[in-house]
């Protein structure tokens, strides 16, 4: 028995963090070197690809997609696919792609450039070459080398709201079951079963 | 449009069970509240008199208004996130 609650806390836990993990905003300083436009037809990744209702129809099974392909400071090469979210989940609201390709396609800088411009991206989503599912970028600024720290805020104060709600939540809970246990051992719970 | 739609409505709903959630909550902690100062006040006159002027007190109260905050505090950030990601 003990074995199928570790279990059932593993797989929640596993869940919830690899939910957050896909979900929240992260920071990547990379070079960036290319811009393209490819077509997709998603099929079991399709969860994977956002096809948000901007305007154009979302029902729709094969569409182009923006793309950034960058290299990160260690010389491993990042695609990133650039789409709107629009209204839908995750929350960035993000209706800006097509400006957001023309700031990256501005931004180029290969290899053999003399002064290689860094920049960050911030994204959400995994990479995974097995399944073709890209990470969306949300937005692109420039820095000064491939070792800026970036500070992640928006991630601390989210996870810190939740922490604290779920703690609220908790203990009221705990607080309400403990009093109804209190009620049950005196008047009321005389003669209870 | 049916993608803002959905946003709109399923968030109204969220919120306004949110929003009964709360102030069904914080209308008990009051009350419980108001039960305890009844009894600490030395039992002055009539339980119900007392808790019933003391509720009344709590329904034209701020901290009762600042309820709606479940409603604008959403909406507010939703509005900073578009700016954000959209107009930077």
């Amino acid at each position: 028995m003990v074995y199928v609650k570790w279990v059932f806390w593993g797989l929640f836990w596993t869940g919830v963090i690899a939910f957050l993990h896909y979900t929240l905003p992260q920071h990547d300083v990379v070079r960036i070197t290319d811009t393209y436009e490819k077509r997709v037809n998603p099929g079991d990744n399709a969860l994977f690809w956002s096809n948000a209702d901007t305007g154009e129809d979302p029902t729709a099974t094969e569409r182009d997609v923006f793309f950034i392909q960058t290299f990160r400071a260690n010389d491993k090469p990042m695609i990133y696919r650039n789409e709107d979210t629009g209204w839908g989940w995750p929350p960035y609201f993000k209706f800006d792609t097509s400006n957001l390709q023309a700031e990256a396609s501005d931004m180029m800088s290969k290899k053999s450039a003399e002064n290689a411009q860094w920049v960050v991206v911030r994204h959400y989503g995994w990479r995974n070459e097995f399944f073709s599912i890209y990470p969306n970028a949300v937005s692109i600024w420039p820095v000064a080398g491939p070792d800026v720290q970036i500070i992640p805020w928006v991630k601390i104060v989210i996870l810190l709201l939740l922490a604290a709600s779920a703690w609220a939540i908790r203990v009221r809970w705990r607080r309400f079951w403990n009093g109804r246990q209190e009620q049950g051992d005196t008047e009321w719970g005389v003669g209870r079963g | 449009m049916v993608a803002l739609m959905r946003l709109l409505i399923f968030g109204l709903i969220a919120l306004t069970v949110l929003y009964l959630a709360i102030s069904w909550y914080s209308r008990s902690v009051r009350r419980r509240k108001m039960e305890r100062d009844w009894e600490e006040a030395g039992r002055p006159g009539d339980r119900n008199t007392y808790i019933e002027t003391g509720m009344a007190q709590y329904e034209q109260s701020l901290r009762k208004r600042l309820i709606w905050l479940v409603y604008i505090v959403p909406v507010v950030t939703v509005v900073v996130i578009i700016y954000l990601t959209n107009f930077m």
